[in-house]
């Protein structure tokens, strides 16, 4: 064995910390503008009491998690409902280890940064396969809970994740086909730089800029949605329909790891479609210099690219009313699986014309 | 050393699960353990350096057919019952079959199976896997399709309101 780079393990260290920190105060950050947001397009004023703008409400709200009694239900299967929670939580927290956040520099030293947890070749496959470990989560809590409404929600959960990974992939492959490559580094130097569409107007070379790929952005945005189980595809928790769905039976710290969890993969979502659609640290038009200054530049367009994304996902939430259940079948199965079929031959096609 | 130690662990996992699902008389923990121990597979093919196929091992394996072994388990809400009773020639058949075919497996893999690696740069990539399976092996790639074909149009015709059985009658029970 070599002897081990120990700056290269304490680089790796910080890098971990930084993300690692971020993703934790995704949770409280968008509660709070969940609640501000949805009292914005409800035309009331929201929680402001606590803090300025009622910022420090999260704090309160875990402080009333913390302080909750931690129930067990009597018929409850003790094992599964326990870890349950921290299952939901692991994939949400591991995905976002191969996207990378910021252009790549040079340290003084002479050494490249590059800002992404974990190089891999097979990124995307790597996100693929730990996102749909998520799903499990959900089931274990919604059959331990030994509750009719909770084994409601997993099945609706299990059979909702199965229909929309397929679109979710699919769409996404058609990005890789252009990069290609499966390494999420390789999908956003691709969408460096702009191209000039009918010699007219310039536009950035991100893939939903590319006339062959805003299909597969839609397919792949609205199965995020999905994915993350959020309205209007919510069907795991149904609250006018299965009172909480899943997470019925939980309440304290488990129910906070749910909520955390469905925050963090928002954000790990969120990220994704940046990073295959919207040109990942890119900044439109402007070409950022190989320096710490090019690297900030990066990691803040990355940052607000994500918080738009984050702020959709919101609105869509408190503006779209939860579709019915076949309907999300039919949509499923019969509008997206197609729409990101057709979409990859299309994109085929245009690699082979060389268009692209 | 530490890879041994990796290797170790998940082995044992992979082992342990297994057994559990063979043992434990609860169809869902039954599932859910053989997911654990697919993941556990899935390790080793990342210490044999087919990190590739280990992706795939978790996506297919892990995250799609057992979400869907599990959705027809929670949908028919099957629990576990008193298993009818064997007879001795039932039960002396199944241990003489089994034992037999596990000393098989030992021998055969003790005189066939590979202890090592082969030499060389080993490519797993899923440019490498994709140029294999689309040259050298696309009859069998293409033939695996029409079967797939076949079970999907199978299942088609077995669930459809037309088909030639006639569609479950009432009785909606959870």
């Amino acid at each position: 064995m070599h002897g081990i780079d120990w700056v290269d393990v304490g680089l790796s260290g910080l890098k971990i910390a930084i993300v690692l920190g971020a993703m934790l105060n995704v949770t409280p950050i968008m509660v709070w503008v969940e609640r501000r947001g949805s009292a914005l397009i409800q035309d009331r004023p929201g929680p402001n009491r606590v803090g300025p703008f009622g910022l420090f409400q999260s704090f309160a709200d875990a402080l009333k998690f913390v302080l909750k009694e931690d129930m067990l239900p009597a018929k409850a299967n003790k094992v599964l409902y326990t870890i349950a929670p921290m299952f939901g939580l692991i994939p949400a927290l591991t995905t976002i280890a191969v996207v990378p956040w910021g252009r790549p520099f040079l340290l003084p030293g002479g050494r490249l940064f590059e800002p992404i947890i974990a190089n891999v070749n097979i990124g995307i496959l790597l996100i693929f396969a730990l996102a749909s470990m998520g799903v499990y989560g959900i089931v274990m809590a919604g059959w331990a809970s030994a509750n009719k409404y909770s084994l409601f929600g997993g099945i609706r959960a299990s059979a909702q994740m199965i229909s929309y990974e397929l679109s979710l992939t699919l769409a996404a492959v058609s990005a890789l086909m252009v990069a290609g490559s499966l390494s999420l580094t390789d999908v956003v130097w691709r969408q460096t730089g702009s191209f000039v569409l009918f010699n007219t107007i310039k536009l950035p070379a991100w893939n939903i800029c590319s006339p062959a790929m805003w299909m597969s952005f839609i397919v792949f945005f609205v199965s995020a949605f999905a994915e993350t189980n959020r309205l209007p595809f919510d069907f795991a928790e149904a609250d006018a329909e299965l009172v909480a769905g899943y997470h019925t039976e939980y309440s304290s710290m488990k129910f906070a790891l749910f909520f955390m969890s469905e925050y963090m993969a928002m954000a790990t979502m969120s990220a994704l479609i940046t990073t295959l659609f919207l040109g990942g640290w890119d900044v439109p038009w402007y070409n950022e210099p190989p320096t710490a200054f090019g690297f900030a530049v990066s990691v803040l367009a990355f940052l607000v690219k994500v918080s738009i994304i984050l702020f959709i996902f919101v609105w869509v939430r408190w503006t779209i009313p939860r579709l019915k259940y076949d309907l999300l079948m039919k949509l499923g199965w019969k509008v997206f699986l197609p729409m990101a079929v057709g979409n990859v031959v299309l994109v085929a096609w245009f690699i082979a014309k060389r268009w692209i | 050393m530490i890879t041994f130690a990796i290797f170790f662990f998940f082995a044992a996992i992979a082992v342990i699960f297994a057994a559990v699902v063979v043992l434990h008389r609860n169809p869902v923990v039954g599932a859910l353990s053989l997911v654990a121990s697919f993941f556990a597979l899935a390790v080793m093919y990342v210490l044999l350096e087919a990190p590739f196929l280990a992706a795939l091992q978790v996506i297919v394996y892990a995250g799609a057919i057992m979400v869907l072994f599990l959705f027809v388990i929670m949908l028919l809400n099957l629990q576990h019952q008193e298993e009818p009773r064997t007879r001795p020639v039932q039960q002396f058949l199944g241990y003489t079959t089994s034992a037999a075919f596990g000393l098989a497996l030992i021998y055969y893999l003790a005189k066939f199976g590979v202890t090592k690696l082969p030499e060389g740069p080993f490519v797993s990539d899923a440019r490498t896997v994709g140029i294999r399976m689309f040259e050298a092996y696309i009859f069998p790639f293409e033939m695996v399709s029409i079967l797939l074909l076949a079970a999907i149009v199978g299942a088609l015709i077995l669930s459809g309101r037309t088909g030639a059985i006639p569609p479950p009658t009432g009785e909606n029970k959870l």
